[in-house]
């Protein structure tokens, strides 16, 4: 079954000098509609994943496929339109002057009709939930704020595939949080295939699937639930351990004899409660 | 090095239309050789206030006091350089400041600058290298070629290399990937310990506050309105939860025990303090079934 990104054989160096390849052999479907959460520690090489599929880098063997497409230096317009970016720091995406023009920016671009751009910028603010920022400066605004602004400029364009660098890394906790419910609005209420690079646990727990990328390979493909299992592994290939995982680390070196299967937290706070308040 | 800071007032724009007051009647203390968190949101002061620290603004009224030295709104410029000795900053995303061609150099451009001999800049270099974790094979190479994590120990260490007595850190660890954040974070209390540095950290992680700070400062609207230790702040979730600031995540799973019925006697801040009760409760229980 063709999938809306297929990978096959991804091979890339950024320079012939490099002996190592900064991706290796990468094979990789992605169904339409799918959340995909990336990991890796830093320079693992998953935005640079990120941006072969955004035809950013040209790889030295293997092929893309983007919604069936392959993709080329002939296709690479076309396909980067089904294709949306949003990146660690939305400081460094801001272009317009208030919120609103900021968010028509890629659709003046695309020179699309005034009118239509008119619904667009509406609609997509609505999305994000920043309709009544539409006039204000894009500066004045939290960080949660400007990263659904970045995020609404993307989704203007109607791409099929949104990917998320890293998206959440610079935002307090509170803005952290509205993006990733906003991510899961977008995957699971409004149907955008969704890829997030992450080093956030948070994040990594609500997609689909998991890959894990190290030395530019992809070293494992699996349920969030089935990862969480490996522990304190987790830290070394880039991700927080869970806390429940962490605090039953802390127990059983104390002594306390725990279930071995993965606990989230509320199951936890379940079985202690039993094993503390039983009469 | 301690702080003194007395009814500081500071105002951006003084006299024109967009006169815009950023802190007001800030008085606090941070005493020599502690480890300090200053948390609050965007807009709360705390960069303002930071920014007073080693001079790049002064008081619009009230003052400021490192040791010996006072800042008020007449200190001249140049009185400032002393200050700027003792305080050493880093900021968000120190790595973006690095420029020499290589690692040795970069850490040594500030004692050279400061007057010492290119010979007795590099020694110091050396040694802050070491002090950061920066392994002898990357001094000679270019800053640019290091992965992330490297480079702001690279900056970090350019830093010191000053030889400050306070160490100011804005969000250090922004950006990192969670072993180089739990890296960087062991490497300041380090720091903190061996060799006595004060440091002030702002963030946004509560559990670097619960694990690593003696001291909390919390800012809102330009003004402080907590200044207490992080077992008394972190006692008060609600109160917490009024002003949009979150819990270290031990305290906040201890919260959920609680609401079931877990009897603490004080909520703890971290992983073993948690454990370590639990254990006990569980234990307790266990003599209980075989008496």
């Amino acid at each position: 079954m063709s999938g809306i990104i297929d990978i096959k054989d991804l091979c890339f160096r950024y320079s012939q000098e490099n002996e190592e390849l900064d991706l290796s052999h990468i094979d990789l479907h992605v169904n339409e509609g799918e959340w995909l959460a990336v990991i890796g520690h830093n320079g693992s090489g998953k935005s640079t994943l990120a941006k072969a599929i955004d035809g950013l880098i040209a790889p030295e063997a293997g092929e893309i496929y983007i919604d069936g497409e392959k993709l080329t230096d002939q296709s690479l317009w076309n396909i980067r339109k089904k294709i949306g970016m949003v990146f660690q720091n939305p400081d460094n995406q801001f272009v317009g002057a208030d919120v609103e023009g900021d968010v028509a920016f890629g659709l003046e671009n695309q020179g699309i009709e005034r009118e239509e751009m008119h619904a667009r910028v509406k609609e997509a603010l609505e999305v994000v939930g920043m309709q009544d920022f539409a006039q204000h400066e894009p500066v004045r605004l939290s960080g949660g704020q400007k990263q659904r602004v970045a995020i609404a400029g993307v989704l203007a364009l109607r791409p099929k595939i949104v990917i998320f660098d890293e998206s959440t890394s610079m935002l307090d906790p509170e803005g952290r949080m509205q993006i990733i419910s906003l991510i899961r609005q977008l995957n699971k209420k409004e149907g955008f295939t969704v890829l997030s690079i992450t080093h956030d646990i948070d994040e990594a727990s609500l997609a689909d699937r998991v890959i894990v990328v190290d030395d530019g390979k992809i070293i494992d493909d699996s349920l969030p639930q089935d990862l969480f299992q490996k522990g304190n592994q987790l830290i070394e290939i880039g991700l927080d351990v869970p806390y429940p995982q962490r605090l039953k680390g802390e127990l059983a070196q104390r002594g306390i004899d725990l279930p071995q299967e993965y606990m989230d937290e509320g199951s936890l706070v379940n079985w202690l409660c039993r094993s503390i308040l039983k009469n | 090095m301690s702080i003194h800071i007395e009814k500081l007032n500071y105002v951006y724009q003084s006299g024109t239309p967009f006169s815009h007051r950023a802190l007001t009647d800030v008085s606090l203390d941070i005493a020599d050789n502690t480890y300090t968190a200053i948390i609050g949101h965007t807009g709360s002061g705390k960069s303002t206030l930071l920014q007073h620290l080693n001079g790049l603004l002064k008081p619009t009224s009230g003052s400021l006091t490192v040791e010996n030295n006072k800042i008020t709104a007449e200190t001249k410029n140049k009185e400032l350089n002393d200050l700027r000795r003792h305080v050493g900053f880093v900021f968000q995303f120190p790595e973006a400041q690095l420029f020499e061609e290589t690692v040795l150099k970069d850490i040594a451009f500030a004692p050279k600058n400061f007057g010492k001999s290119d010979e007795e800049a590099e020694q110091i270099a050396v040694k802050m290298a070491k002090l950061v974790g920066l392994p002898d094979s990357v001094l000679q190479k270019s800053p640019f070629e290091l992965s992330g994590g490297q480079m702001r120990r690279v900056a970090i260490a350019g830093v010191l290399a000053m030889e400050p007595q306070i160490l100011v850190l804005d969000e250090p660890t922004a950006g990192l990937d969670p072993k180089g954040r739990l890296e960087m974070m062991e490497m300041f209390d380090r720091l903190h310990k061996e060799q006595h540095l004060t440091i002030i950290l702002v963030t946004h992680q509560m559990n670097d506050v619960a694990n690593y700070a003696d001291h909390v400062i919390v800012m809102e609207k330009g003004r402080v309105i907590a200044d207490s230790q992080p077992a008394e702040i972190f006692s008060d979730p609600e109160w917490l939860k009024a002003h949009h600031l979150g819990l270290p995540q031990t305290t906040a799973f201890a919260a959920k025990l609680q609401q079931q019925g877990v009897p603490f006697k004080t909520l703890p801040l971290t992983e073993a303090q948690l454990a370590a009760q639990l254990a006990d409760m569980m234990n307790e229980q266990g003599g209980g079934l075989r008496g």
